[in-house]
């Protein structure tokens, strides 16, 4: 216990050096607050977004988008990859077309996105479903096809029906794939939002940043990649990378960042 | 199956493992034709799905116009230039954080917050510190190449055993000598991973990047046609971005990846 | 060769974890001649691997001093040539390239230390490996070339920790027959830590018994060498003196 609190107060002091240096440093040298806010001018621009609720009503457009857009793509991905990847020789045929549209993820999509659907939530959420089923799938598709066969006859041979194969090999087996997937198509997932938002809609924290720019509101701006950047760090600090290291480590997988 | 179907199926399979390359190129075939026949059914407004051939067509007369090969060139080269310096910067950086404690301490839960920030997201305050144009798009791409190097470049570094450091050091190697000879093979496989996946999110920022502010690239083609309502073109850039990557992340990338780590046993499949 | 000398040696270390110190080594004094092979053993924990790890300049030490030739220990040096138990070969180097890192590092030309390092190879029976890279090798495959890369860059002392620990008891009664040979060719001085009592007596020629950090009791092997394990393992002036040295362990 002491352990951890120590480390997260290792990890919280070069952020209070930052902040230190920027409140001394930019007043000092009279930074144009058109080119880089002051401290307290984006602390209060972070306070005026709480109270008149603005700043909580685009996080809560963006993370609706993101959690929706997600929910839907896992809900399809993780069954149809495990469909595919069952048999060796369907699988090997479809890797290449999904590797393809898991390449194109995300951002690519936004225009014919936006078009189709119009500017707007659908559009994003398309986006950002794009972005997680292709790379789910593939990632799923190949972890499947990874478990060897004869682990597979040895729980048939056990006497696993369909769906304990289902739910006792091919689902674990799988499921350090999976996990990476996810990992990696939420991050693709989460820069195509604020791309998005940028281009194709009036609410949400790439919108903010992009109309602030306008007005050369840097406090608005740096206010919201604060923002940005902490829930990314909370969703995959807190909640993708320890479930990715559970899975990976006990397999005995290679680390990752 | 009929048996003539089962023969030319097992005939496919050797040739595939023949030409491995058949194998990734087939599996599209069925994709294509599928498109051209929900298309030529009009089953969607053609102005919403244009068939394949439209496409192909396009293509044609974009390359015949030169406006394809100089905006690919120009989406290359600005990736070519933003991963050069993300290399550059990053790999240097990753090895001085990974060797030493106190700027492990200071540096990595910045690395990580701004990791997390994303490219897109200094897009706005790039606009109004560079305009738009190439520094803009530089700086983007560089920020986006240098998080995953630095964070795996510091991985490998850190993944080295001790006894690696001390046997060299034993045998006579000085400072300098351990950097080329133990630290940077040593962290190279995840230096390539990172290369990698810096690659990945690199060529991503760009082009969200040309959508958004752009006046030439594969990226400003697309949304180009956006404005213009032609979905024609757009298909044809996300084809060509898709293929395009495709053959560098899998031919060229993810081999090197593979040779290096394989290899050593540093990496096991 | 170039003598050893361990004078009044001690290593406090301090424990992050239960936030104390801990004496590894104390007061501890050892003379080792040029050219003479060293058996060092001792139960767990008594200090080996850190002796051994100050000897070799890889951990400073907290008082007395260390010296290899008359001079003081100030941090690793080719001068000291150390085998790991983990092997700790470069795995992105061939066996070739491994074994001719040393020379290499002292400026030798390409063709000069391609030639040592072959020399070496074909010393350990190992020319067959040359091209190929640590992790296609057998585990004890690997040992031998962590000799021979040690050997290659002929060091004045030779300082091994466990190194046949994790290979198989075949195995190990070969490489003890091969480190034997090579050492009277070469005569290097040896300091050699193992937990096997056998290995040490077969190897040294003179076992040292270390326990809770200091030197127990120094026993002279005076069996004839070349040894061989087919000509000792029925002798009785070998198995008095391992029956005497693990009394001793037993009762460190
Ligand atoms: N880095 C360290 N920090 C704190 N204590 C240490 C450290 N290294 C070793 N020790 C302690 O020093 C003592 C001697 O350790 P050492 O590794 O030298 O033993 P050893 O004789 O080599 O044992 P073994 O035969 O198991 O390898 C042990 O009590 C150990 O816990
Ligand atoms: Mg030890």
């Amino acid at each position: 216990m002491r352990h951890r609190l120590s480390s997260l107060l290792w990890f919280c002091a070069p952020f209070a050096v930052l902040l230190a240096l920027w409140a001394i440093l930019v007043p000092h040298f009279d930074v144009n607050p058109r080119l880089f806010p002051h401290l307290d001018s984006v602390a209060q621009a972070g306070l005026e977004g709480i109270k008149d609720g603005t700043l909580v009503r685009h996080v809560g457009a963006s993370l609706l988008r993101v959690t929706v857009g997600t929910v839907l793509a896992l809900l399809l991905a993780i069954p149809l990859g495990i469909a595919m990847g069952v048999s060796p020789t369907v699988s090997s045929f479809l890797t290449p077309p999904f590797r393809f549209f898991s390449v194109l993820a995300g951002i690519a999509w936004i225009p014919l996105a936006s078009l189709w659907f119009g500017y707007g939530f659908g559009a994003i959420t398309f986006v950002i479903f794009n972005a997680v089923f292709f790379i789910v799938t593939y990632n799923t598709l190949l972890g499947v096809s990874t478990i060897p066969l004869h682990v597979r006859n040895a729980a048939a041979s056990l006497g696993a029906g369909r769906w304990a194969m289902l739910t006792e090999v091919l689902l674990p087996g799988a499921l350090p794939n999976i996990v990476t997937g996810i990992r990696t198509g939420l991050g693709f997932a989460w820069r195509g939002l604020i791309a998005a938002e940028m281009i194709a809609t009036n609410v949400g924290l790439g919108y903010m940043l992009f109309v602030a720019r306008d007005f050369y509101k840097t406090e608005v701006i740096v206010l919201g990649m604060i923002v940005i950047g902490v829930l990314w760090l909370l969703l995959d600090r807190l909640l993708l990378a320890p479930i990715e290291r559970a899975t990976s480590e006990r397999w005995g997988m290679v680390q990752r960042v | 199956m009929t048996p003539l179907l089962l023969r030319a199926w097992s005939r496919y399979l050797r040739l595939t493992t023949q030409w491995p390359s058949i194998g990734t190129i087939v599996p599209f075939i069925p994709l294509i034709v599928a498109w051209w026949i929900v298309t030529e059914m009009r089953a969607f407004p053609p102005a919403f799905l244009p068939g394949p051939a439209e496409v192909v067509r396009s293509f044609g007369s974009l390359v015949y116009t030169g406006v394809l090969p100089e905006y690919l060139q120009d989406s290359l080269v600005r990736l070519a230039i933003g991963s050069f310096w993300g290399i550059a910067l990053g790999v240097p950086l990753g090895i001085l954080v990974g060797l030493s404690q106190p700027a492990h301490k200071a540096l990595w839960p910045v690395l990580l917050f701004f990791q997390a920030i994303g490219d897109i997201a200094w897009l706005p305050i790039l606009v109004i510190w560079f305009g738009y144009g190439l520094t803009t798009m530089t700086v983007i791409i560089v920020y986006t190449v240098i998080f995953p190097v630095v964070l795996n470049t510091v991985l490998g570094v850190r993944s080295i055993p001790v006894n690696m450091h001390r046997a060299a050091q034993s045998l006579g190697a000085s400072r300098t000598r351990m950097l080329w000879e133990v630290v940077l093979p040593g962290a190279l496989p995840n230096i390539m991973t990172g290369l990698r996946n810096g690659l990945g999110y690199g060529w991503r920022a760009l082009i969200a990047t040309e959508i958004i502010v752009g006046t030439s690239g594969i990226g400003f083609l697309m949304f180009d046609a956006r404005r213009a309502g032609s979905v024609v073109e757009i298909l044809l850039g996300m084809i060509i971005l898709g293929s395009l990557w495709y053959i560098v992340d899998s031919w060229i990338l993810a081999p090197i990846e593979r040779a290096t780590g394989q290899r050593w046993g540093l990496v096991t499949k | 060769m170039k003598s050893l000398t361990i004078r009044n040696l001690s290593k406090t270390y301090f424990d992050v974890h239960a936030g104390a110190n801990v004496t590894a080594v104390r007061d501890l004094s050892l003379e080792v001649p040029a050219g003479e092979f060293v058996s060092i053993v001792g139960p767990s924990g008594c200090g080996k691997t850190t002796l051994l790890n100050m000897i070799a300049g890889f951990i400073p030490h907290t008082g007395g001093e260390i010296l290899v030739g008359g001079h003081p220990v100030k941090g690793p040096g080719p001068d000291r040539g150390v085998v790991f138990q983990s092997f700790a070969l470069f795995p992105w180097r061939t066996v070739l390239d491994n074994v001719a890192f040393g020379p290499k590092m002292r400026g030798v030309g390409r063709a000069e230390r391609e030639k040592i390092a072959h020399e070496y190879l074909a010393l350990a029976k190992l020319s067959a490996a040359a091209g190929r890279y640590p992790n296609e090798l057998s585990g004890g495959m690997q040992q031998r070339v962590g000799v021979v890369r040690a050997l290659a860059n002929d060091p004045d002392v030779l300082l091994m920790d466990e190194p046949f620990a994790s290979v198989d008891a075949q195995t190990r009664m070969t490489l003890q027959e091969e480190l034997t040979r090579i050492w009277e060719q070469k005569r290097p001085t040896v300091i050699f830590i193992t937990h096997d009592v056998p290995e040490a007596v077969f190897l040294g020629n003179r076992v040292v018994a270390l326990s809770k950090g200091r030197v127990l009791e120094e026993i002279a092997v005076d069996l004839p060498r070349p040894r061989v394990w087919d000509d000792l393992n029925e002798d009785d002036r070998f198995k008095a003196l391992s029956g005497r040295v693990l009394q001793l362990v037993r009762s460190a």
